[in-house]
C-alpha cells in the first residue's frame, strides 16, 4: 500500500512537511486559489504547528502572485478565520492547518467569501486550475501587499457567540474550568474566552502555542488523561479539550470522565433546542441519541453523508438551528457561522449548566443512552461493493440508506459502512441501546466484511 | 526571436518581469536551490583525529577548511521598494525556512546594507530582492555568499545546476528555519561608514541627490538628521510602481532633473543613485552632467596614493583614462571581461591587500577601504573626501584630466554569425594590439575600440574611445562593417 504522505485532491492539499508537502506545492495551490477567488483580499491564518510559518509564507507568496491582498491574522482557531473571512468582506480565506492530524503533517483549509468550505463543484474547478497551472500572474503594479490584523478576528468571533447564551449568568457562577488546548491555535483565545468573557476560574494546561503538541492532536477520550487529572486535582466543574486548530471540542465532567464525542454533540443539541426552535442536521454515523432529543423537542433530524460540507449544505437548505458530526467532535451553530466551532460548544455547555444548575455528569446522565462500536478495514478497490451487498442480503428488513456507503437502521440499532474521504480505509460503525447488541452487531458485520 | 525578454536565469541570478515571465514558482525554486546550495557548503564536522584524516587523504584539514565549517548562520534578506518585492520576499522566506535556514529580514534597504549585515551576523549568505537599475516592472534575486560578496562563477554554476535539477534538501518539520526581523541594520551600516570616512570634513558640502525613489533616500535622510550632512534630496519618496525616471546611472539621467538643479541651489555637487544604491552618477558644481565613466578614474586618483594595494580591476569597456590616472600613482589596471562575474573571479585571483578597488564604467565601484562591496554611497563619500582634501571644486578636479571621448552603438545580430564576425573584425585590424578575452578589443596609442556581444540580448555592442575629440570616423566605419557582417 502506498503511504499517504501527500494528498492533493478535492479536499485540498495535505501532507508530511519536508519531502512531501513542499513550499512549492503550497505556493502553487495558493496561487490557484487566488486565481479562482479573484484579486481581492484573502484572510490567511494558521494553527501552531512548527511548519505553519513556512507554509504560510509560501501561501502568502502564491496569493500575492495572483494579485490578492493578504490579511495575515496569525495563529488563530480555524472557526475564527472562517468567521473573519466572512465578516471582513474578503474574497476567501485559507487556514494553514492539518487539524487533528499529527504534528509532521500540514494542510490548507480553503474557504469561500462566506467563510465556508468550498463545495464539491468549487473544489473541482480549483483542482482543475491547479493542474492546468492556469494561474493569474499579477504584474508589479497589480501586486498588493500583506497586512497584519491581530485584534478584529477574535473580537468578531466572540461577539457573535455571546448574545446566544446568558453570559451574565455564566459569569455569576464563576465556574472552575480545566482546559487542554494541546498548545494549539486555541491556546490563548480559549484562555481569553473562558476567563475574560465567561468569568471562569481557569486551570489550563498546554496553552503555549510556541511548544509542540504534548499529546495526540485528535482529542479522543483515550488521550485526555491529562485533562481528567487536571479536573480532579482542581475539583473543576468541567474540562474542555481542543484539537490544534480549535474546531473540535472534547469535554470532561466534574469527575474527570471524558464524554463520548456523540454525547458532546447531543449535549449541545439539547442546549440549543432548549433555547431555539428548529431542525437538526447530523451525518449518518452520528448517534440516534440526537433523534431522541429532537423528538423530545418535537423537532426533525436530517441525515447527510459524512463530511462537514455535506452537513453544512443540508443545514442551509432546511434552515437548521444546530448541526454537527458526532464522531468528529464538530458542532455547527449557524447563528454564529456555518463552521465547526469549539467555542460555541463551550459557551452552550456552560450556559446549560448555569440554566439548569446541574452538574455536567447529571446533564450527561440525562442523555439518551446508546452504545457504539467503531472500526476500520484496509481499503481495497472493489471491496466496499461486495460488503454492502452481503450486508443488505444478511440483514433484510432494515431501513436502507445508500447515500454514503450503506447504512442499515432498525428501531433500536443501526450499522454503517463507508469509504473514508481522507484515508485509504473503510469505516464501520454500529450502535444500539444495549451494549451487547451493539457489540454483537459490530462483530457480525466485521466477520461478514472480513 | 520573440519580443522583449522578460525572464533571465543565469550566473547572475534570477531576473524578470512579474506577470510576464517571472513567477512565484521561479522564486521558490531559486531560493530553494540557494538553501540547498548552502546546505551542501556546510562542511562535515571536524574529524576527531586530524592527522589520521590527512593521511587518508579524504579531508583537507587545513585551517581554511576549519573556518569554512561555520556555515550554520542565517540568510540575510532585504528588498528595494518595488511592489512585487513583497511577493518575492514571501517566496524566498518560505523556501529558506523549508531548507532549515533561519532568515533575518532587513526590510527595504540598499544592497550594500544587506552585504554589511551578512558579515556582521556571520551569516551563511544573503539575498537582495530588487532589480536595481532596471525599470519598476522588473524584479530580481541577487545572491551573496558568506563573505558578503557575489557568488563566484563556480558557485553560481552550482546554484544553477541545483535549480535546474530541482532536487532540493528540504528539512523535516522539526528542523525548519525561523524568521526574524532586524530594524537597525541602517544604523549599524552608517556607523561603519562614519568609521571609514571623516564625516567632520564632508558635512560642509551642499550636495543635491537624486534618489530615484530608491533605497538611498532613507540612508541620506539619516546622514542629515544624525550626522549633520546637508544633502538636498529629490525623488526621495520610496516608490513601488513608478520611478521619477529610468533608474540607471549615466550622464543622460543625471541631465534630466539633477544637473539643472545644482547651480540654482548653489550646491557643490550632484549625485544620482540607482534604486538599490550600489551605483552612482554625478553632476559638477557647474551643473554639468558628467559621464559615468569618470567615477572610477576619480576614485582611483583619490585612493591609489593612500592604498597599499595598487591594482584597479575593471572591464575591457571602461575608459582608458584609468590607465593614465593609475600610471601617476604607480597603480596597475587589470582588465577583465564585462560583467559582474568576471570582476568577482578577478577579485578572487589576487590577495585583498594587492587590490585598491574594482569597478565598472557604469558607476558601480567597490573599494578596499570599505570591504569590496559595490556601494554608491561610499563612492560619493570618497569623491567628497577628495574635494575636501584638495580644496578644489569638482569641476576643477575634473578639468585637470586629459579629455577622452567615447562613442557607443548597438547592432542586432543573428547569434550563429557572431564568431565569424569577430574573426573578420580582428583580421581587419592587425595593426593594433588585440585582446579577445571578451569579444574583440583593439588598442592603438590614444584610441581603442571594443566589440562585444551582450550577455542579455543578441546584440553586438560597439564602443570606441579616443583621447581628445570623439572618434566619429572610426565609430562610423566600425558600425558599417559590423552591420554588413551581422
Amino acid at each position: 500500500m502506498r503511504e499517504h504522505r501527500l494528498k492533493i485532491g478535492v479536499s485540498g492539499i495535505r501532507g508530511v512537511v519536508g519531502e512531501f508537502l513542499t513550499p512549492t506545492l503550497a505556493c502553487a495551490f495558493a496561487q490557484a486559489f487566488g486565481t479562482y477567488v479573484g484579486a481581492g483580499t484573502v484572510a490567511l491564518g494558521r494553527d501552531s504547528r512548527a511548519s505553519g510559518a513556512m507554509i504560510q509564507h509560501a501561501v502568502s507568496c502564491g496569493l500575492l502572485a495572483a494579485g490578492c491582498e493578504v490579511v495575515d491574522v496569525g495563529i488563530l482557531p480555524t472557526p475564527t478565520i472562517q468567521i473573519y473571512a466572512q465578516d471582513s468582506g474578503a474574497r476567501g480565506g485559507i487556514a494553514v492547518t492539518a487539524s487533528h492530524n499529527p504534528a509532521e503533517y500540514n494542510a490548507l483549509k480553503l474557504f469561500n467569501h462566506q467563510g465556508l468550505f468550498f463545495n464539491h463543484y468549487e473544489r473541482s474547478e480549483l483542482i482543475d486550475l491547479y493542474h492546468q497551472s492556469d494561474f493569474h500572474h499579477a504584474a508589479n503594479d497589480q501586486i498588493r501587499t500583506v497586512r497584519q490584523e491581530r485584534e478584529a478576528p477574535l473580537r468578531t468571533h466572540f461577539r457573535r457567540i455571546l448574545p446566544h447564551v446568558d453570559a451574565g449568568r455564566i459569569r455569576g457562577r464563576n465556574y472552575r474550568v480545566a482546559l487542554d488546548a494541546v498548545n494549539g491555535a486555541g491556546s490563548l483565545p480559549s484562555c481569553q474566552f473562558l476567563s475574560a468573557h465567561l468569568g471562569c476560574d481557569l486551570h489550563a494546561m498546554s496553552v503555549d502555542p510556541s511548544q509542540p503538541f504534548p499529546r495526540e492532536a485528535e482529542p479522543r477520550p483515550e488521550v485526555l488523561t491529562g485533562l481528567s487529572d487536571l479536573v480532579r486535582a482542581n475539583r473543576c466543574a468541567v474540562g474542555f479539550a481542543q484539537d490544534p486548530d480549535g474546531d473540535r471540542l472534547a469535554i470532561a465532567d466534574e469527575t474527570g470522565r471524558v464524554l463520548d464525542n456523540d454525547d458532546v454533540l447531543a449535549l449541545v443539541v439539547e442546549a440549543v433546542l432548549s433555547r431555539l426552535p428548529g431542525d437538526v442536521v447530523v451525518n449518518l454515523t452520528t448517534s440516534a441519541a440526537i433523534d431522541e432529543i429532537a423528538a423530545r423537542h418535537r423537532r426533525r433530524v436530517w441525515r447527510t453523508p459524512v463530511g462537514e460540507a455535506n452537513v453544512v449544505q443540508r443545514m442551509q437548505a432546511v434552515g437548521a438551528v444546530i448541526g454537527g458530526e458526532g464522531s468528529g467532535g464538530g458542532i455547527i451553530f449557524p447563528a454564529v457561522h456555518y463552521c465547526r466551532d469549539s467555542y460555541t460548544g463551550m459557551a452552550f455547555v456552560l450556559d446549560r449548566m448555569a440554566a439548569t444548575g446541574q452538574k455536567l455528569s447529571e446533564l450527561a446522565a440525562a442523555l439518551p443512552r446508546y452504545s457504539r462500536r467503531m472500526g476500520k478495514l484496509v481499503f481495497e478497490h472493489g471491496r466496499l461493493g461486495p460488503i454492502m451487498q452481503t450486508l443488505e442480503r444478511e440483514f433484510s428488513g432494515a431501513e436502507v440508506d445508500h447515500s454514503d456507503g450503506l447504512k442499515l437502521t432498525w428501531p433500536d440499532r443501526w450499522v454503517h459502512v463507508r469509504a473514508s474521504n481522507t484515508e485509504p480505509v473503510l469505516r464501520l460503525a454500529s450502535e444500539a441501546r444495549d451494549e451487547s447488541v451493539a457489540s454483537a452487531l459490530f462483530q457480525k458485520v466485521m466477520m461478514l466484511a472480513g | 526571436m520573440t519580443g522583449a525578454k522578460s525572464l533571465r536565469i543565469s550566473h547572475v541570478g534570477l531576473r524578470g518581469v512579474p506577470g510576464r515571465g517571472l513567477t512565484a514558482a521561479h522564486v521558490l525554486d531559486f531560493a530553494s536551490a540557494f538553501g540547498t546550495f548552502l546546505e551542501a557548503q556546510r562542511a562535515p564536522a571536524p574529524p576527531p583525529n586530524q592527522e589520521g584524516t590527512r593521511d587518508s587523504g579524504s579531508g583537507q584539514a587545513t585551517p581554511f577548511c576549519a573556518s569554512e565549517m561555520e556555515d550554520d548562520g542565517p540568510v540575510i534578506l532585504g528588498r528595494d521598494p518595488r511592489r512585487s518585492g513583497v511577493m518575492l520576499r514571501e517566496g524566498v522566506i518560505a523556501s529558506l525556512l523549508a531548507c532549515g535556514r533561519d532568515c533575518v529580514d532587513l526590510g527595504i534597504v540598499s544592497t550594500p546594507v544587506i552585504q554589511h549585515a551578512i558579515r556582521r551576523h556571520g551569516a551563511a549568505g544573503g539575498i537582495s530582492i530588487g532589480a536595481s537599475h532596471n525599470g519598476a516592472e522588473w524584479n530580481a534575486l541577487k545572491f551573496f555568499g558568506k563573505n558578503a560578496t557575489y557568488l563566484s562563477t563556480a558557485e553560481a554554476g552550482e546554484l544553477l545546476d541545483i535549480y535546474h535539477l530541482k532536487r532540493f534538501s528540504f528539512a523535516g518539520y522539526t528542523k525548519l528555519g525561523k524568521l526574524s526581523e532586524q530594524k537597525d541594520s541602517i544604523d549599524l551600516y552608517l556607523k561603519e561608514l562614519s568609521a571609514a570616512y571623516e564625516f567632520d570634513k564632508l558635512r560642509r558640502f551642499r550636495v543635491v541627490v537624486d534618489c530615484c525613489n530608491g533605497t538611498s533616500a532613507p540612508l541620506l535622510r539619516r546622514l542629515n538628521q544624525d550626522f549633520g550632512f546637508q544633502f538636498i534630496l529629490i525623488n526621495e519618496r520610496l516608490e513601488g510602481e513608478r520611478f521619477a525616471h529610468e533608474p540607471s546611472t549615466n550622464a543622460r539621467t543625471v541631465g534630466l532633473q539633477l544637473a539643472p538643479l545644482v547651480t540654482p541651489l548653489q550646491a557643490d555637487a550632484g549625485f544620482l543613485f540607482d534604486v538599490d544604491s550600489d551605483r552612482v552618477a554625478l553632476a559638477t558644481d557647474q551643473g554639468e552632467a558628467v559621464s559615468e565613466e569618470m567615477i572610477l578614474p576619480l576614485l582611483a586618483d583619490h585612493h591609489l596614493p593612500k592604498s597599499a594595494g595598487k591594482l584597479v580591476i575593471t572591464n575591457l569597456s571602461t575608459t582608458a583614462l584609468l590607465e593614465d590616472v593609475a600610471a601617476g600613482h604607480a597603480g596597475k589596471v587589470v582588465r577583465v571581461p564585462v560583467g559582474r562575474q568576471a570582476a568577482m573571479d578577478a577579485l578572487a585571483t589576487y590577495r585583498p591587500e594587492q587590490i585598491a578597488m574594482a569597478g565598472e564604467g557604469t558607476g558601480a565601484v567597490m573599494l578596499a577601504g570599505f570591504r569590496f562591496i559595490y556601494d554608491g554611497i561610499a563612492s560619493m563619500l570618497s569623491i567628497l573626501s577628495m574635494m575636501a582634501e584638495r580644496g578644489q571644486s569638482l569641476s576643477s578636479i575634473l578639468a585637470a584630466y586629459p579629455r577622452y571621448s567615447m562613442l557607443k552603438g548597438v547592432v542586432p545580430v543573428v547569434s550563429p554569425r557572431i564568431p565569424s564576425l569577430l574573426m573578420e573584425m580582428q583580421q581587419d585590424h592587425q595593426d593594433g594590439i588585440a585582446n579577445t578575452a571578451d569579444g574583440l578589443r583593439v588598442d592603438w596609442p590614444g584610441r581603442w575600440f571594443h566589440i562585444r556581444v551582450s550577455q542579455t540580448e543578441p546584440v553586438v555592442r560597439v564602443i570606441c574611445e579616443q583621447r581628445g575629440e570623439p572618434p566619429y570616423e572610426m565609430f562610423e566605419r566600425l558600425m558599417d562593417r559590423v552591420r554588413r557582417l551581422a
